[in-house]
């Protein structure tokens, strides 16, 4: 899932400055799931700003609605006659559904609630951890099921590196040498061939570096 | 100065009234405090309310840890003191004017306590 964590309080006070009637609104996809913008972390939000403008001597009226997703358009349809009243709405969602309002919703002031950070996985309560960097070029199939892309600090496509220590990261003793585990995970299952194996140089044309990226699927298209 | 204190209790601590310590001048008259079935249903966003609708320092009184009736209840209410921490932090305010107290079954003793801590607190941030 795409993971995200709240914007400090005071960057929010200071992005809805002027702002007198705020909607705080909030999605039910991937960041409800990681605890960053789903119904209870937009009532957490409202309470915190209307907290924060009201000790500032400049009360604020919040409303708070959440959207089953706010990166498919069905869902957007009611917002902009739901945002007409309001000076602002402040997004919860992740960076897409801030920009799929931004330009789908004619008229709405739309803000971002939050900071989107990664695709992860959730690994308890509370901790999430990046699983995937979305490079439009999938090579887990020769890796063990384990991304050189996402997990290794270089991206090596050939690690690992001359840091790796104890099977550790030199950026950090908590994190693991990803290529470590993609070389004991390879043994492990007979597959120690792949190793000898050079990855050819990446096309990062699919990662993004070519620009925004689209799909298409002719049998899906209205 | 008077200040104003808002209390969440469980139902299993405090066994006297709110009304009944004031009326013993245990508490100041500006204190409340709500009881709930267990304070593991308390949300950060009650505790933020409770400042904004006026009070200067808030407190849950929940089960001792070991001993809380629905098992876990006081435990994640502690865990949302400390977030509503971290948020009035974020607004400039003492993080100490929200606080968790962890309360032994019917016992009013170490509720008065808290009450008369917060108000400590409450003084002392706005000095």
């Amino acid at each position: 899932m795409i993971i995200a964590e709240r914007k400090p309080v005071n960057e929010l006070l200071d992005m809805i400055s002027g702002v007198k009637k705020l909607l705080v609104l909030g999605c039910r996809g991937c960041v409800a799931i990681c605890s960053a913008g789903g119904d209870k972390e937009v009532g957490i939000i409202s309470a915190a700003l209307r907290l924060g403008r009201s000790r500032m001597g400049e009360p604020i009226e919040i409303e708070e609605a959440t959207l089953v997703r706010q990166c498919d358009p069905e869902y957007l349809e009611p917002l902009p006659d739901m945002a007409k009243d309001y000076d602002a709405v402040l997004s919860t969602a992740c960076g897409v559904g801030v920009n799929f309002i931004a330009d789908r919703c004619e008229g709405v002031n739309v803000l971002p609630g939050l900071n989107t950070t990664f695709y992860g996985a959730n690994l308890s309560s509370g901790e999430w951890i990046e699983m995937c960097a979305g490079c439009g070029s999938c090579v887990l199939h020769l890796t063990g099921g384990l991304c050189p892309v996402a997990r290794c600090a270089k991206s090596l496509s050939n690690g690992p590196c001359g840091g790796s220590t104890g099977g550790k990261c030199e950026i950090n003793p908590s994190v693991p040498c990803v290529w470590h585990r993609i070389y004991d995970k390879l043994m492990d299952r007979k597959e120690e061939k792949r190793l000898q194996e050079i990855m050819p140089i990446r096309d990062w044309t699919t990662a993004g570096h070519g620009g925004p990226r689209r799909r298409l699927r002719e049998d899906l298209l209205p | 100065m008077s200040v104003k204190i808002k209390g969440f209790c469980c139902n299993y601590t405090a066994s006297v009234g709110v009304e009944a310590l004031k009326q013993a001048g245990l508490v100041p008259e500006d204190f409340d405090m709500v009881r709930l079935p267990c304070t593991g249903r308390l949300e950060v966003q009650d505790l933020l309310e409770a400042f904004e609708k006026g009070a200067d320092a808030v407190f849950v009184a929940g089960c001792m840890i070991d001993t809380c009736h629905n098992m876990s209840g006081s435990k994640r209410a502690a865990k949302r003191v400390g977030y509503a921490k971290k948020i009035i932090q974020e607004l400039g305010m003492d993080q100490g004017l929200v606080e968790m107290f962890f309360v032994g079954r019917g016992e009013t003793g170490p509720v008065v306590e808290a009450v008369r801590e917060m108000v400590s607190r409450a003084e002392a941030a706005d000095s």
